[in-house]
Order: structure tokens, then sequence, then C-alpha cells
């Protein structure tokens, strides 16, 4: 729960300077309520305390040290991979091939360092710049060739999905560096407690620099706002994209070590991949980011996937049965999101007004 | 199940013991010897529950009480790996059954892709929540030890159930004993194909659930020494993609002598496969795992000659049943090594499997004795 205050906490300040216009005394309980909740992550922050402080009242398990640190592995890999997403859903694209850099990273690292005797951190790296040079190629699909993004990634999910089945035999194997006990590589690539978070909110907080206050979080919600426009203006907006395409891959790929290293094990099926790609992508845009691309937020995905984290958790610790813990994902994914929808068109006339 | 299977089943339960953990990997002779010592216990109560079962149904519930004495409402979880997927229905019968006849609850969770990582936090959220006990299909070799390990330090005792993993400190197995499986399944190939090209269709390669079975097959193929050429065939985890891959591979290699399939979706898309191109009358031998209504259907129109059950209603009720003796006898009996069957199904053997609505295949929602 820190990490929601924190959220919020870093949020606040730049929104004040536009609200504080409106009175000169203190701000009421209200308007500070009213402006949490118009941030772009506001809604979902509070819907997100709100399905803690349920959990908390409901299972006495929940507000516990122990499920602090069973929680963590539910949303910290989430959010990485979200994280990356969100720089491809803010260009108005979409990139699917998450689901295999997740699944094809962790066979491709075990093939470098069993197969051709890399080692266990230059096998990461090469695997890392491999993978991101799948991404550079979804970047060259969509971007110069001009291939719809959903098919074009979708294309790439199928391709390296094969391709990860082909490697490894569709035979499971022992990560390495992940077998017990676990040494400093094991802790530090996901296999520590604290692993997964430690990076997610590394990589959350310096992906939403970049967004916020650098050229290259500039032109990408340029480009996803108006292409024409930002091509006009002298945006690159093909290596823009390329390079969003890269990240993405990056962080999909990182993630795939992450938990193969947790789990101690390489899994080649398929199909635990795709869920997993979904759940990001649900992740960046209950947080805030629009499908429809020019506005995005990396902070809100963290907690969009913290929420669907909160939320499987909790319902498990509840006892609730798998066919049900679908139904009611559903159900609260669907309130979520209209109040989000609800808020945004909330804010959109604030904002108009004022 | 049947009155008299009970007889069988506790036969079995000591069979097993005696002769078939032995060949497990990384076996360890200590536990083994504990686990025959309770195995007696385990099955003799067994019995006397059933029979418990039986009086007390007419009573009404809150009958284990009157047995065992007063006890807390344990609540044990099933930490699965394809939650969502028919083969395990009748396993959450099993369970809800045991549960309600033990005054028990349950719950059903994990992943519903087989995604190991999903697995292991719901395995972590279980011991959060204080469960009195956990059932884990351990798919993987490697993915559960730690958590496992985890799970019992904290209190918690940990069965397995369809699935086993060596050197996983679980306490108990219950499900089919699938390296034997494998070899009984090779050993029917060879008297029925006697040489030539076989494929061996499998959905999942590796996944420690079915891979066994294959390398059972293979070893039984191989034992006897006749010149049958085996082909391992993977079909993927979805039923449309295993019916093309196996379609496929009959239009691509039309001098297969025999097609078995090492899993539930496999076996009926061959089933499917065989009547789509008439080939049993033709002469080629198939068979396969488990028991999809489809698979039944096409058991007894002929198009393959059997398959194996491997009782998924048990996988659920013994697990509860375990869990639950373990608690109320304070650790003292109760976990056993189970092999829940190894039991060919043909043409006429399958017949009342076809012809009746039960939970113990998943096939109805109300209980009912079948008469």
């Amino acid at each position: 729960m820190a990490s929601v205050a924190g959220g919020s906490a870093a949020q606040t300040p730049p929104a004040a300077p536009g609200g504080s216009e409106h009175s000169l005394r203190a701000p009421t309980r209200r308007q500070v309520f009213e402006r949490v909740v118009s941030l772009r992550e506001g809604s979902i922050i509070v819907v997100t305390i709100i399905t803690a402080i349920y959990f908390s009242a409901n299972t006495s398990s929940f507000f516990t040290g122990t499920n602090f640190k069973t929680l963590l592995p539910y949303f910290a890999p989430f959010a990485i991979l979200a994280a990356g997403e969100v720089f491809v859903m803010i260009l108005g694209e979409i990139d699917l091939s998450i689901g295999a850099m997740y699944l094809f990273a962790p066979i491709l690292f075990y093939k470098l360092d069993t197969s051709l005797g890399f080692g266990l951190v230059p096998g990461v790296i090469v695997t890392l710049l491999l993978c991101m040079v799948v991404g550079a190629l979804n970047g060259f699909f969509v971007a110069v060739i001009g291939i719809n993004s959903f098919v074009a990634t979708l294309a790439m999910l199928f391709t390296f999905e094969g391709l990860a089945l082909i490697i490894s035999h569709g035979t499971p194997v022992a990560t390495p560096g992940a077998q017990p006990p676990l040494g400093t590589f094991g802790k530090v690539f996901g296999g520590g407690t604290y692993a997964e978070i430690i990076w997610a909110v590394a990589i959350v907080a310096i992906l939403q620099v970049v967004l916020t206050f650098t050229r290259w979080g500039l032109y990408t919600v340029a480009i996803g706002s108006n292409k024409l426009g930002a091509a006009e203006a002298g945006v690159q907006v093909k290596l823009v994209m390329i390079r969003n395409y890269m990240l993405c891959s990056l962080t999909a790929a990182l993630v795939g070590i992450f938990e193969a290293v947790r789990s101690a094990t390489v899994q080649p099926d398929p199909a635990g991949a795709n869920e997993i790609l979904f759940l990001a992508v649900a992740a960046g845009v209950i947080g805030g980011t629009l499908l429809t691309g020019g506005s995005g937020t990396i902070v809100g995905a963290l907690i969009g996937a913290l929420f669907l984290g909160i939320l499987k958790d909790g319902l498990i610790l509840q006892g609730v049965n798998a066919n049900y813990l679908l139904f009611y994902t559903g159900l609260a994914v669907i309130v979520a999101m209209s109040a989000n929808v609800y808020v945004s068109r909330a804010r959109r006339g604030h904002s108009g007004s004022g | 199940m049947a009155e008299s299977d009970q007889g069988l089943e506790a036969a079995r339960l000591h069979g097993y013991a005696d002769s078939t953990v032995i060949d497990r990997p990384g076996f360890d002779r200590r536990a083994f010897l504990r686990r025959t010592a309770l195995t007696g216990v385990a099955a003799g109560s067994v019995s006397t529950l059933l029979a418990a079962c039986g009086s007390s149904a007419s009573g009404g519930g809150g009958g284990s009480a009157s047995v065992f004495g007063s006890h807390a409402s344990y609540k044990f979880v099933f930490v699965n790996h394809v939650t969502t997927n028919p083969f395990f229905t009748p396993t959450q019968y099993g369970a809800a059954d045991a549960s309600s006849l033990l005054g028990c609850s349950y719950q059903w969770t994990g992943s519903e892709s087989s995604n190991v990582n999903q697995m292991v936090n719901a395995l972590s959220s279980a011991v959060t929540a204080k469960a009195d006990g956990i059932a884990v299909s351990l798919i993987d070799l490697h993915a559960f030890n730690a958590p496992v390990e985890a799970a019992i330090k904290a209190g918690i005792p940990v069965v397995a159930y369809n699935a086993d993993a060596p050197g996983n400190a679980r306490l108990s197995y219950i499900g089919q004993d699938l390296r034997k499986a494998g070899e009984k399944m090779g050993e029917r190939i060879v008297s029925d194909v006697g040489s030539g090209e076989v494929a061996l269709f499998i959905a999942t390669p590796g996944s420690a659930n079915l891979q066994p079975r294959i390398e059972g097959a293979e070893a039984a193929v191989k034992a006897s020494g006749k010149p049958i050429t085996l082909h391992t065939v993977a079909t993927g985890a979805a039923v449309p993609g295993e019916l093309s891959t196996i379609d496929a591979y009959w239009v691509g290699h039309k001098n297969t002598k025999g097609m078995y399939a090492v899993d539930g979706g496999s076996t009926e898309s061959l089933a499917k496969v065989m009547q789509k191109y008439g080939l049993a009358a033709k002469g080629v031998k198939a068979g396969g795992f488990d028991l999809t209504e489809q698979t039944q259907n096409l058991l007894k129109a002929g198009d393959i000659e059997f398959t194996i059950d491997q009782q998924p209603y048990l996988q659920g009720f013994l697990p509860v049943l375990q869990l639950f003796m373990y608690k109320v006898s304070g650790t003292l009996t109760g976990l056993a090594e189970t092999d829940t069957g190894l039991k060919f199904l043909n043409k006429e053997t399958v017949a009342p499997y076809v012809s009746s609505k039960s939970r113990y295949e998943g096939t109805a929602t109300a209980a009912k004795v079948i008469a």
C-alpha cells in the first residue's frame, strides 16, 4: 500500500497549480478529494484503496506482513510489463508480442547459458539485446512497412512462441542460476522476495520521468495525439516508434527472466504467456492509459497492476473458487473502468470550463 | 463408485505401496517405509469411513463429529494447473463431496493456463490465508520445491494430486502412477501393433503430468525388442489445435500402423481423426487416456480400442480425506501414497460410463446412487 500513497503524493503537486487558482483559502476536504480523483490515475487509486479496505475488512489475513510478501509477485511483474506496453499504447498502437518475449527470453537465456556457455549475467544481457532486436523488428513492421500493429505484433507473438517451442523442444527446463540455494544472481533477477518489486518501482519511476520530462516522452505523446502533425513538426516518427517497441520488448524479456528465476523453471507452454499478455495490457488501460493513444501514465499502470493483483490475491484469500474468480474479476474490472471513464469525462469537463 | 470396487481399491493401495513406489526416481527409503506403515492404516480407515458414510447419509450431515470427535471446520485448498479444464470437474465434485461428508470446506484455485508462476502465487496465498491443508498438482519438477517446503515449514500439510515431482517435499501423492501407466500402454502397443511406425501424441511435452507416460511407453516398446519406430508429436494444449495437428499428421504419414495419445485432449482429437478417415476399419490401432464424453462415445463406436481411466473423482476426494485424517489424528495417520488407477476401458466396458450421468465422471451435478 505504501506505493499507492507514494504514487498519489508524487502526482499531487503538478496538478495543484491548475486547481489552486480557484480558491485562495485552504482547500476543503471535498476539494482535496476532487483533486486526487481528477488526476489521470486518480480514480484507479481510489478504486484500489477501496478494494484493499474491502479485503482488509473481510479477510483477517489480507492486511498482514505475510500477505504483503504474498501480494508482491501478483502485481510487480505486470507493472513492469505494463510500463513498457504503455509507451506503445500512447502511440495509439499495441504490442501483443510481449507474451512471446515473456516466453522466449528465458528459453533463449537458458540456451545461451547452458549450450553456448555465456554465463549468467552475459547470458541475460545478450538475451535482452536480442529481444530488443525483435522489438525493433516490431517497430519496423508497424512504422516503416505500415502493417497494423495488432496484426503485426500478433504475427510476431505466434512466430516467437513457435520459436520458443522449437528451440526448447517443448520441454520445460530448470532455470540456470535459480536453483536453491539461491546465489546473488538468482536473488537479484527475480528470486529474492523483494527483487521484482524493487525492479518494478525503479523501472516505473524511470519510465515515468522519461515520459513526463524528456523529449522522447513528449514526442511519444505527440505522435499518439497527432501523428501527421508530429511528423510535420519535425519529430522523427518512425524512429520514436521503433524505439518504443524496443523498450516494450526489453521490459517483457526482463519479466520473462524474472518469472523464470522466481519459479526456478523455464516453461515453453504459450497458454500461460498469452494470459500474461492480456493482463499486462489490462493493467495499462485500467491505470488510465488510452488504447486510442495520445495519453498515458506509467504510475497508473503500476496501480492498475496493483489493483488486479489485490483483486486476485484477495479473492483467493477469501476462498473464492476458480470459476467465480474469473466472474468477480470481470465484474470488478468493469466497475473500475466505468469509474475511470466517468471521472475522465468529469476531468475534461472541468478543464474545459477553466 | 460401486460397492465392490472398495475392496479392489484397498487392495490396489497395498499392492501399489509394496511394488511400484520403488521405481520412482529420487526415491527415499525412509519416507517409503513410513508411508508403507501408514498405508495399511489409511486403507482401513477409508473403508471404515465409507461405511460410516453409508449410515450417516440418512442421518443428515455433521456425522464426522460423531466419529472423530468435535473438530474445527478445516479448510483445504486445491492448487491446480488448469482450473477450468473439464477433466477436473469430477475432481472438484470429489473434493466437494469429501468436504461435506467430513464437515470441511475446500477451495479450487491456481492457474487456468498451466502458468506455474500463477500456481506458486496461489500457493503462497493459501499459506497466507492459513489453510489447514493444501493439495497441489506438481506439474513441474522445480517450481514447487521451495514453495511446498515453505508451506510445510509454516505447519500446513501439503499433498500432491494428479501429477507428482520426484524430490518434492509433499507428504503423499494421490493420482495415477504415470510412468507405470505409460509402460502398460507401451505393452499394449507392442501386442497390438507388433511392428512398424507408431505415433505418440502429447499435448505439452515435458510437463510432469504427461511426460512420464511417454517415457514409460518408450521404455516398454524398447524392452520388447520389437521393430517399432515411435514418433512423439506435440499437439498443444487446446483441443481445436490438437485436432488439426493429428489430422495433418495422419495425412502426411499414411504408413502409420498405430496412433496413441497420452492426454485427454489429444485422445479425444485422435478418436475424431480415426472416425473421420474410418481408420479402425483400415486396421490402424489407436488408444489413449481419460474419458471425455467424446472419447467415451467414439470408444463405444469402435473408433479407438481403449482408453485408460485414472479416476479424477478420487483425485479430489482422497486428498481431502487424507488431509482431514492427518489433521484430526494430530499427524499420526492419514497420509498414503495412492495410485488412483490404471483401468483399461474398451468398447464393452465403457458402456456404463456412456449410459450413466454422474458426479464421478463430471457429467451430472446431482448426487445419486447408480444402480
